[in-house]
């Protein structure tokens, strides 16, 4: 029997069971550059219209960090490959990363490919049908991608091309992914270096670009080869070339690898962990239980500070670059020391709807912990109920305030640094004036997973709220009223000569009743599972 | 039993979810030092009452004393002199099974350090596996072995062990008889029966909600038919099917069921049959909650031994002695799709 028995029957149980799985990243990847050529037309009409869109978003590193370096954003294909080429080769290769990671490890890890494998099937033939899967996936995600942009107006070549693009990136990851399965003795560990691998690169092309390192650099990532196709510039097929072949080498090696380890096993074994335990108390385990969270999100908040300090510090340049900025300025209705601390109010603004997810995930996580049948077994060993719900608000309203800070704290040293017109001092004490909002954003969380678990959807609703009116709302000229349901409203002008404080009064009062009604709700309710 | 041997009172408790009665006025009581089997079939309200009895979830009505405390009100306290184990453990999976048990034992107060080694040695359970790589038994074993190694009063135990293996049963068997050992009282859900069947002093039988059914194995089985299967020289006659029932003849060879308290009656009555060959069995388990899980009216429970009547305090270990030879089916029975789909969810 070769090693390879029976492949084309587990492909076909492959497809039946998880081919589904793919259709979501194949609707995203093709939502994506759908989306740009139907909508560039009419935001951008006029050739000024692009003129400006090219001077303000070429000359941003920051968003040349996820998108790569704009080209050509004159015409819909060009805005196309900018906007899409990066996003959909991330969603081709999580899709595939996916699909090869749940076929493979996490069929060994609940014993489910033991029935298989004890059938008349051979030894690699679980591997082999899973990276067909995922190849198969990811060139019906590049197909549908590039035809459908076809369809909806974009360029034949071009488009085409971004599918190839994406449908390359699957492939490169397949082929990630089937040799992380060898490496990883659990699914979470094979996806996590797997993700971690492919992110790297994503990271490293968009930095190196930013940076405008030199051109070695661009062709030392495989990534880079991808983008190097520069659809709707240079149109070239070529890079990919490399790309496919690296795929290739990855699964023969991810092969090899299968030949030379035990079934359920990978060649990164398990580390045994403490056989004794050192957390005592209910606070102790939910510290224990957010702390990846805690780093990844610290992690994030630098990135999201010096990004956006970045931004604040260019910001004369933005707004000098701006026709409708540059009238308003004439007419008089404000001064331009005015408009840079109405920005910064706004990017603090933005820093404080962000921090607020971590917080309505601390206890998304409680309401899960509940849901799952931990939070039963902890308190009937003796936890109360009020000490444990008090843990999880208290971390879900100080880690948000922490990320407030951290992310304000690098704005304002930014901007202090660039000197345009804002001081150190100012800029943190309008980031430390931003917290109890995002605190009220926060406690709804805490109201409804103490109130009504079974609704926890709706703790979402203040960021989705906050994010609607805040940074959407001014565009859409709402009205006062409606603008003051989010708390971001509220927050004052440190700037202003007397900043009028009875918002924060407001925001308060909210806040502690919304955690009062939690705390009380959870009191009182029956415990779920 | 006065009220203060025992250990858990219920009163007409009565709960519902939604449109859904959970429990109808359920009147359980389980006296001190007991190991208290508590039966039904699926859906019946087992889950639902124990986690009442857990602080949990509010009654909607009725009463319910555990270790003389309210089980709402006085949760904190309570919850320090028991100990729990769900039929479908839930760890956290990053967290190691040993991290779990110094966890729970530490909240508890009361972990018995020596206790805790020897539990694991004995459930021969890995305790540096993280939660997501145990299987179901497994993550049974971390919940025994952190409950028991707690020295604490009443033990609730909610179908505990569904996921392990014979050996292990056994020993889940052991542990439970030296915890009684030890003055514990047990309150035991099980589907297991033979699992009842050794360890339980006492049981009570729930359905749609209600108790219909309390007492020793011996009281119950007494309500229920003796089989006896014969090898008679003679074939029989008529007279003899007053006594007997379910009579079934092959030949020679006769099988029938007997009231239980008339078996004396029946051998005088096979005697000049000339009885060849003979087996008398006490009604298995598994037909006597077959008989209670399947009865179809409401309230056509069978009836109910005194309530007065103390039961004794550590009866003879049920089960047929060797003499009566017929091998009693343990487990659960087949499930049949009637009593078993019992009304709505288990909650």
């Amino acid at each position: 029997m070769s090693t390879l028995t029976g492949t084309g029957r587990l492909l076909r149980h492959l497809i039946r069971r998880d081919g589904r799985h793919f259709l979501p990243w194949i609707a995203l990847a093709t939502a994506l550059p759908v989306s740009s050529v139907i909508v560039y037309p009419q935001i951008f009409p006029t050739e000024q219209d692009r003129a400006t869109l090219a001077a303000t978003i070429g000359g941003n590193p920051a968003l040349g960090l996820i998108f790569g370096p704009a080209r050509d954003l004159g015409t819909v294909d060009g805005f196309n490959a900018w906007r899409c080429l990066a996003l959909g080769g991330l969603l081709a290769a999580l899709g595939a990363i996916f699909a090869v990671t749940r076929a493979t490890r996490a069929q060994e890890d609940t014993g489910r490919a033991e029935l298989l494998a004890s059938g008349a099937v051979g030894r690699s033939s679980s591997l082999a049908a899973a990276v067909v899967l995922a190849l198969a996936g990811s060139l019906v995600l590049g197909a549908v991608a590039g035809t459908g942009t076809v369809l909806a107006g974009g360029g034949a070549h071009a488009s085409i091309l971004l599918g190839a693009g994406f449908a390359a990136t699957g492939w490169l990851c397949a082929g990630i992914a089937a040799v992380a399965a060898q490496l990883g003795s659990t699914a979470r560990a094979a996806n996590s270096i797997a993700v971690a691998a492919f992110g790297l690169m994503f990271l490293l092309r968009g930095v190196l670009y930013s940076l405008e390192a030199p051109e070695w650099t661009t062709w030392a990532n495989p990534l880079g080869w991808v983008a190097e196709t520069q659809p709707a510039t240079l149109d070239r097929w070529w890079p990919l070339a490399p790309v496919l072949a690296l795929a290739l080498v990855l699964v023969a090696v991810a092969f090899v690898l299968r030949g030379r380890r035990d079934y359920g096993v990978g060649f990164i074994a398990i580390r045994p962990g403490r056989a004794r335990g050192r957390i005592r108390g209910s606070w102790g385990l939910i510290l224990r239980l957010n702390r990846g969270p805690i780093v990844t999100w610290t992690i994030s908040f630098i990135a999201v500070g010096a990004i956006l300090g970045h931004f604040a510090a260019s910001v004369h340049d933005i707004l000098d670059s701006n026709a409708a900025v540059q009238q308003i300025l004439a007419a008089g209705a404000t001064t331009p020391v005015g408009l840079v601390e109405e920005f910064l109010v706004t990017i603090m603004s933005m820093i404080g709807i962000l921090a607020s997810i971590p917080g309505v995930q601390t206890m998304m996580k409680m309401r899960t912990e509940e849901a799952e049948g931990r939070l039963e077994l902890l308190t009937t060993s003796g936890a109360t109920r009020p000490r444990y719900f008090a843990g999880n608000a208290l971390l879900a309203l100080a880690a948000p305030s922490a990320y407030m800070m951290i992310g304000g704290t690098l704005v304002a040293g930014f901007a202090a640094s660039a000197d345009i017109g804002v001081g150190f001092r100012d800029a943190v004490l309008q980031a430390a004036a931003t917290v109890p909002a995002v605190w009220t954003v926060v406690a709804l969380a805490v109201a409804v997973t103490g109130l009504r678990p079974g609704v926890g959807i709706l703790a979402w609703a203040g960021v989705l709220i906050s994010f609607t009116l805040t940074i959407l709302g001014p565009t859409f000229e709402l009205d006062d009223a409606a603008m003051a349901v989010s708390p971001f409203w509220h927050v004052p002008r440190v700037t202003a000569e007397s900043p009028d404080l009875t918002g924060l009064l407001w925001v308060a009062g909210v806040t502690l009743v919304l955690l009062a009604a939690g705390a009380v709700g959870f009191r009182r309710r029956d415990l779920g599972r | 039993m006065t009220s203060e041997e025992l250990v858990i009172e219920t009163r007409g408790l009565t709960k519902s979810f939604g449109g859904f009665q959970a429990l109808r006025g359920l009147d359980l009581a389980v006296g001190r030092g007991q190991i208290h089997g508590f039966l039904g079939p699926n859906g019946a309200g087992k889950s639902t009452a124990l986690r009442i009895l857990l602080g949990l979830i509010a009654s909607d009505g009725g009463t319910a004393r555990v270790l003389g405390g309210d089980p709402w009100r006085d949760v904190v306290e309570l919850h320090r002199r028991l100990a729990y184990v769900p039929g479908d453990v839930a760890l956290w999976p990053g967290m190691t099974g040993g991290e779990a048990i110094d966890l729970l034992g530490a909240l508890r107060g009361s972990a018995n350090q020596a206790r805790r080694a020897e539990l694991i040695e004995r459930f021969e359970l890995d305790p540096t596996k993280r939660g997501r790589q145990y299987s179901t038994g497994n993550r049974q074993k971390v919940a025994l072995v952190s409950a028991f190694s707690s020295d604490v009063e009443l033990f609730v135990l909610d179908e505990p062990t569904s996921g392990l293996d014979p050996l292990m049963e056994h020993v889940f068997q052991e542990v439970v008889g030296e915890a009684r050992e030890r003055g514990a009282t047990v309150l035991l859900s099980s589907h297991i029966l033979a699992e009842v069947e050794s360890l339980a002093d006492r049981l009570s039988i729930i359905r749609r909600g209600r108790i219909v059914e309390t007492g020793t194995l011996e009281d119950l089985r007494h309500q229920t038919r003796t089989e006896i299967h014969a090898t008679l020289a003679r074939p029989l006659d008529h007279r003899a099917r007053d006594l007997l029932a379910d009579v079934h003849l092959e030949g020679h060879r006769l099988s029938a069921t007997v009231a239980s308290d008339r078996v004396g009656e029946a051998m005088d009555l096979l005697a000049p049959y000339g009885i060849e060959g003979l087996t008398v069995a006490p009604p298995s388990l598994a037909s006597l909650f077959l008989r209670y899980y399947d009865s179809d009216a409401e309230e056509g429970s069978p009836a109910r031994p005194d309530p007065a009547q103390p039961a004794p305090a550590r009866p003879a270990p049920a089960q047929s002695s060797p003499a009566h030879g017929a091998p009693e089916p343990h487990g659960v029975p087949e499930p049949r799709s009637t009593p078993w789909s019992d009304a709505g969810r288990e909650a």
